[in-house]
């Protein structure tokens, strides 16, 4: 018994011998071990500047400078993510004017609700204060890209602002985001509307006087509302033919005012 | 030649050429034929809707919020139109597209009237692309005033029987 205890102390020795003078693991005394390290352990040894790149990636995985509409979008300067609503236009962080993603519509831009019904006296707050972010003035300090970039998303605010403000071309821009496409060369002959019309104009071009032209005027302006909100139900209804119907008799109503303005 | 030119050019409103070259050039002014047509328009008035030898063709363009009306007075036993006139709200080259196509149907017949095309009156207005839609107008409106007159005629043909 003796002899087999000595024997198991003896291989058991023997292994342990066996052991410690084989490297299991390679362990240097410098430089860390791979499986110790786990930021580096799927990624090539690369360069530390391109890592930090790298890493500053939005967590959708798009690239740096392709912005797309909302909550992709990063600054191209400073690496910050755009916002997940509303347009990205100006970085939150660090100020920096992002280049025009013409994916945003104007409703975006201003922050509202792609509908006919705005509040119109909201446009004006919202113009200014982008602009105070954006216009080109602002920006002389900075570099000729960025330069670039307030030029274009300044004029796209002015853009929007116009064409938010007057409710034709609101009108007609809702059209054109529902793809409607109006032939603008056809000739229209209703012959009631053109009557109604030709009327219109010459009773302004025979106007004696301002008080008959601002009688015209208000007449035109009831009618221009009504159409406008025989546009706006047009619109809720998706009847789109109704609705390009409203925006040229509006289109009618609002060259009558253009003439009455002339003519005051 | 040049002072005459920037005489008139003063005198009729900005971007008026004088010559067909300056026309050429000067691309963004209305053609010296179209200015002519609206300071001196031919043909301007209305005739009597009711009466049952003049057509009117009412037409208008939407897309601007032109309306143009044109009248012609035929004369029933020849089918030959003796008078035309228009009326016409909208820009200089819609005036005068409408101006030329009143001067153009007079002393013709009305199926020959039908034969006239938007593109010799714009090559005759010398009208850019932009306004090419204007000489359209004006060719629906002729077309419109030979059938409200052909209307009538036959509405009014079972009453003479």
């Amino acid at each position: 018994m003796w002899n087999r205890r000595k024997h198991l102390l003896l291989s058991s020795l023997s292994l342990l011998r066996h052991i410690s003078s084989t490297p299991l693991l390679r362990l240097h005394p410098l430089k860390p071990s791979p499986l110790l390290s786990p930021s580096n352990s799927f990624l090539p040894p690369i360069d530390s500047q391109l890592r930090n790149n790298l890493l500053d990636l939005p967590r959708c995985g798009f690239p740096r400078n392709l912005s797309s509409s909302n909550s992709c979008s990063s600054c191209w300067n400073c690496g910050a993510v755009g916002p997940t609503s509303g347009a990205f236009l100006a970085c939150g962080s660090c100020g920096a004017v992002q280049p025009v993603d013409s994916s945003v519509d104007y409703f975006q831009i201003f922050g509202m609700k792609k509908m006919y019904e705005i509040e119109e006296g909201d446009l004006e707050g919202i113009y200014k204060d982008w602009q105070k972010k954006l216009h080109p003035d602002l920006v002389h300090s900075k570099s000729e890209k960025e330069k670039g970039f307030a030029a274009e998303q300044s004029a796209r605010v002015i853009d929007a602002y116009r064409t938010l403000k007057n409710p034709l071309s609101r009108a007609l821009y809702l059209l054109k985001l529902e793809q409607i496409h109006v032939d603008e060369e056809k000739t229209v002959s209703d012959p009631d509307l053109l009557m109604e019309m030709m009327e219109m104009r010459e009773a302004v071009e025979e106007a004696k006087d301002t008080q008959s032209l601002y009688e015209i005027q208000s007449k035109v302006k009831k009618k221009l509302d009504s159409w406008s909100n025989s546009f706006k139900e047009a619109l809720n209804k998706q009847d789109f033919d109704s609705a390009v119907n409203c925006t040229q008799r509006m289109k009618y109503y609002e060259r009558a005012l253009e003439e009455i303005t002339k003519k005051l | 030649m040049l002072r005459l030119a920037l005489k008139r050019s003063l005198r009729l409103g900005p971007a008026v050429s004088d010559t067909p070259s300056a026309a050429m050039v000067a691309s963004r002014g209305y053609h010296e034929r179209v200015v002519d047509h609206y300071n001196n328009p031919r043909n301007v008035g209305s005739f009597d809707k009711e009466d049952p030898n003049v057509g009117t063709g009412l037409v208008g363009a939407p897309a601007c919020g032109d309306v143009m009306k044109l009248q012609i007075k035929v004369d029933e036993d020849s089918g030959k139109i003796v008078d035309a006139c228009f009326k016409t709200f909208g820009c200089g080259s819609a005036i005068a597209s409408s101006s030329v196509a009143t001067e153009w149907v007079k002393g013709k017949q009305m199926e020959e009237v039908l034969t006239i095309k938007n593109t010799e009156i714009a090559k005759h207005l010398s009208l850019p692309p932009v306004k090419l839609h204007c000489s359209m107008l004006a060719e629906d409106a002729i077309k419109a005033a030979v059938k409200d007159y052909e209307l009538k005629k036959a509405k009014a043909a079972p009453k003479q029987e």
